[in-house]
């Protein structure tokens, strides 16, 4: 498999529009005797029609809440004409028939990276079954036409379903590039759409990872190195295989970390065995990591050369010497975990001659890495079932936890499945990195933002080298990077991109080396990037005594432009702006009483397909305890909404998220170790922290802009706009705590 | 369990959560904390919301236990309320949730927004889905008081 890097990823979501793999025949499977059913239509990878009407379609995301299993299938289904009723689905796994499509789920890319492929897919399926259609009729297949799931011929109401058809549709050509919708005339794609897996779910049906059984199966849990790169030195097993229920003690060396596994006939035993290991472990050279000294030292980085010129337009550096008035702050974003609620797991069957794996993954392609690496088997020699998963947000683009089931399930010669609990879970994953982003602005004299210069230790977040088989603990040195090595993967979002009008704008990356392992986290560098971009414009309206909005609605300017490869339209960044002011009351007094009270706004155009912005109102008490973040506007432009409930599912997740990591958190690392274990001290928002939201979804037909981590890094400086309106005090680190506030009014 | 009555021959230590799970094979209760943190286990002890991890079988013996599996199927208020409102995103805190949610409305069946906010607020929900899942409580309320 060819490792999916960042700057690949990027470019394959920007060209996913190619309908390449259209032509993808299966004629090397029916050669292989792997088709059971040749009179079945495979027009391509994506669906097949039965001849009793069965259309069974093929997913190629991965489910994790943000409801591919739903939406994508109705890509296929609108251009197909397809009847849903009669809809299989299938989770498309690794494999000859989805050679070359991409199995990963990540960036936002599920509907605005297959919008044109699958609605191609099901395009060419509709135009050779017509064509079938209409040589059986002998009439021209102009003069025919799909509609639930069958071919009529208009003239005389003649009608062929899909199924009759499927042979004869068959032996048509494959039309390279056939005729897509207007969007206007969709019938599926824009309405709202519920979620084909809600039945199961909220009947407890619904299977995840940890939910697997297989005949034979046993548990594995495993203690890990507690210091970042910590060695296993030696162990004594002895005690714990006395435990009732337990089978094996191991080492695990296939992990993120080094470990000792306890493999036993339940999950509760292998569990409580763990306590029974004896371990000596080397705590290596990173036992003195400390993420207070690591945050305090990042600033430094900010000033050395150790950077990458990632954009630059004009001449900042002058203009800024040149400016009439400057301003600098710096601002930090603390550790965070992704701390989904189903931990880590995966089941793995390992023979001699082939392997099967379920595992809940955002990636087959990463998941089949790590099989071919530990089993030492071919590709064609192992099968990969993705699960449901109980959250993603990032944590599942890594296999780690499945290279343990494989190396365990190898050895003992049985299925296994590795369960990690909650402390494993929390203490052994790949962070949200800490950064430290210092922006310096130049105003003209009317007090216009005319220079910026924005650093950022934005930390390197090409990421997928981390996991590329490469040992990140290891004596061997990353490679040295290319000088375009974060501009060409449009990095630090949110900082390449910044969607102001800026006549002199540099931005710059600094490259801080860490023990973390770093992954990316549900929007990835925006949070920190958009945290202090967006509270830096608050902080310049303030120190030129405008209005918030005005002032930002001065700084967007007007048209559209490229930045790189990004197309921006400022037409529809102001206008999330003026809409999200107009329904959150912007101009109203808020109500007058006991409370501090203050609103702030803050917006973002993530990859230049979505644009959002956010007001938020909070409260306070007069000494500054007890916030509250009373309301929440979101305004949304996310071009065509392809399925409405998705969209406001995912801004109402998107703020939770926000919420999370604004008012909560974070992540610390004492002595080389994290030292939160769990929900009780990494902390997430639960309901009674959930504001009154007012979201509102434009109505577009522009291309789909992607949705699932836009609505995140908006919440955070829209808050600290808010408190800062409310109290006067202007946090520039998160999270926003009554302990923070009152730290930084008494400076 | 859910009406019927099993025998185990395990250790008595054993939470009920993994009881039902690698026992008795019913896979709708979830781990998520093995603390009783983020309710994720949730199922019901004699009408109460308990924490299925934090239960041993030996306490949970001679009790009469209800997991999601065994409520109507797909036709409690709540179910269908939280269908209506499509709650679940991921939906793996969601069988915890809904009976949390049925606990709360067999106590108190016209619950205000303060007792919601309460009896659901000591559950996770990584997705965030507390939006919905409040106005699903709402709407399964006036369905059963109807």
């Amino acid at each position: 498999v060819t490792p999916i890097t960042r700057r690949a990823f990027l470019s394959s979501s920007a060209a996913a529009g190619c309908g390449l793999l259209l032509a993808l025949r299966i004629p090397e499977l029916e050669a292989e005797g792997l088709v059971e059913r040749p009179a079945v239509f495979e027009p391509n990878a994506y669906l097949s029609i039965a001849p009793d009407d069965t259309i069974t379609i093929f997913v190629i995301r991965h489910e994790m809440g943000q409801g591919v299993r739903t939406l994508l299938p109705m890509m296929i289904a609108e251009e197909l004409e397809a009847n849903p009723a009669r809809i299989r689905l299938e989770q498309a796994v690794t494999g000859p028939r989805f050679a070359g499509i991409r199995l990963h789920t990540s960036g936002s890319g599920s509907s605005r990276g297959t919008y044109e492929t699958l609605r191609s897919a099901g395009a060419a399926a509709r135009e050779m079954l017509v064509a079938a259609a209409a040589a059986r009729w002998s009439v021209p297949p102009t003069s025919c036409h799909a509609e639930s799931s069958m071919v009529v011929h208009g003239a005389t109401g003649r009608r062929l379903t899909f199924g009759q058809l499927a042979d004869a549709a068959a032996a048509q050509p494959v039309p390279l590039e056939p005729r897509l919708k207007d969007p206007a005339d969709f019938r599926l794609l824009g309405r709202p759409m519920p979620r084909v897996d809600g039945p199961d779910i909220v009947t407890g049906r619904a299977r995840y990872g940890l939910d697997v059984r297989v005949p034979n199966m046993v548990y594995a849990s495993i203690e890990r190195a507690p210091v970042l790169g910590g060695r296993l030195v030696r162990f004594d097993g002895s005690r714990a295989v006395r435990r009732p229920g337990v089978l094996h003690v191991m080492p695990v060396t296939s992990g993120i970390q080094q470990g000792v596994a306890v493999v036993a006939e339940s999950t509760w035993a292998a569990m409580s065995a763990r306590r029974e290991l004896d371990i000596a472990w080397d705590h290596g050279q990173h036992r003195d990591f400390d993420s207070e000294r690591f945050i305090a030292d990042l600033p430094g980085w900010l000033e050395t050369d150790a950077q990458f010129v990632v954009r630059h337009e004009g001449d900042a550096r002058t203009a800024l010497r040149a400016a009439a008035r400057r301003h600098g702050a710096t601002y930090v974003f603390p550790f965070q975990a992704h701390a989904p609620l189903e931990t880590m797991n995966c089941t793995a069957d390992v023979r001699a001659d082939h392997a099967e794996f379920w595992v809940p993954t955002q990636t087959q392609h990463r998941c089949m890495e790590q099989a071919v690496k530990v089993t030492g088997l071919p590709e064609e020699r192992i099968r990969i079932h993705a699960t449901l998963m109980g959250g993603g947000f990032g944590r599942r683009l890594f296999a780690d936890y499945l290279a343990e089931a494989a190396q365990i399930s190898k050895v003992i010669a049985r299925p296994v499945q590795v369960v990690w609990t909650r402390v494993d879970e929390t203490r052994h994953g790949y962070f949200q990195p800490s950064t430290a982003e210092r922006l310096e602005g130049g105003l003209d004299g009317n007090g216009r933002l005319v220079a910026l210069v924005h650093r950022t230790s934005a930390s390197d977040l090409t990421i997928y080298d981390i996991h590329g088989g490469r040992d990140i603990y290891g004596s061997e040195p990353p490679p040295a990077k290319e000088p375009d090595h974060y501009s060409s993967g449009l990095s630090p979002w949110g900082a390449f991109d910044n969607p102001y009008d800026i006549p002199h704008l540099r931005v710059d990356a600094a490259d801080v080396p860490s023990p973390v392992p770093y992954g990316p986290w549900r929007a990835v560098e925006y949070p920190s990037t958009v945290f202090a971009r967006e509270s830096f414009l608050d902080e310049l309206s303030q120190l030129t005594g405008r209005d918030p909005l005005e002032y930002r609605l001065d700084a967007i300017g007007e048209g559209e432009r490229m930045i790189g490869p990004i197309p921006l339209d400022r037409g529809r960044l102001r206008h999330v702006h003026e809409l999200a002011a107009e329904r959150a009351g912007w101009n109203r007094p808020l109500p007058q009483d006991a409370r501090l009270r203050g609103r702030g706004i803050a917006a973002n155009v993530y990859h230049g397909g979505s644009y959002i912005a956010q007001v938020a109102e909070v409260s306070l008490a007069p000494d500054l305890t007890d916030l509250r973040v009373e309301r929440i506007t979101c305004v949304i432009d996310c071009g065509l909404a392809l399925n409405p409930l998705g969209v406001t599912g995912q801004a109402e997740s998107g703020i939770a998220w926000g919420l999370s990591y604004t008012l909560l958190g974070p992540i610390h690392f004492r002595e080389g170790r994290v030292v939160e274990r769990g929900y009780q001290d990494f902390r997430v928002v639960a309901m009674d922290r959930m504001p009154e939201l007012d979201l509102h979804v434009i109505a577009s037909r522009e291309r789909p802009g992607g949705f699932g981590e836009h609505p995140v890094p908006m919440v955070a400086p829209a808050i600290a706009n808010a408190v800062f309106a409310a109290t006067g005090v202007r946090l520039r680190r998160l999270p926003i705590t009554p302990e923070a506030l009152r730290g930084a009014a008494s400076d | 369990v859910n009406g019927r009555l099993h025998a185990l021959d395990i250790d008595p230590g054993t939470p009920l959560l993994w009881a039902l799970r690698d026992h008795l094979h019913l896979y709708g209760a979830k781990y998520g904390c093995g603390i009783g943190l983020c309710g994720a286990c949730t199922v019901l002890v004699d009408d109460q919301a308990v924490r299925a991890c934090r239960l041993s079988v030996a306490d949970a013996a001679g009790k009469a236990v209800t997991t999601i599996e065994g409520l109507a199927p797909g036709r409690e208020p709540v179910q269908l309320a939280w269908q209506a409102l499509q709650v679940p995103q991921c939906g793996y805190c969601q069988p915890g949730m809904i009976m949390t949610a049925a606990a709360l409305l067999l106590r108190s069946p016209s619950p205000s927004d303060e007792e919601i906010t309460e009896a659901m607020s000591g559950s996770v929900c990584r997705c965030g889905t507390f939006d919905r899942m409040r106005r699903a409580i709402r709407r399964a309320a006036a369905a059963e008081g109807s």
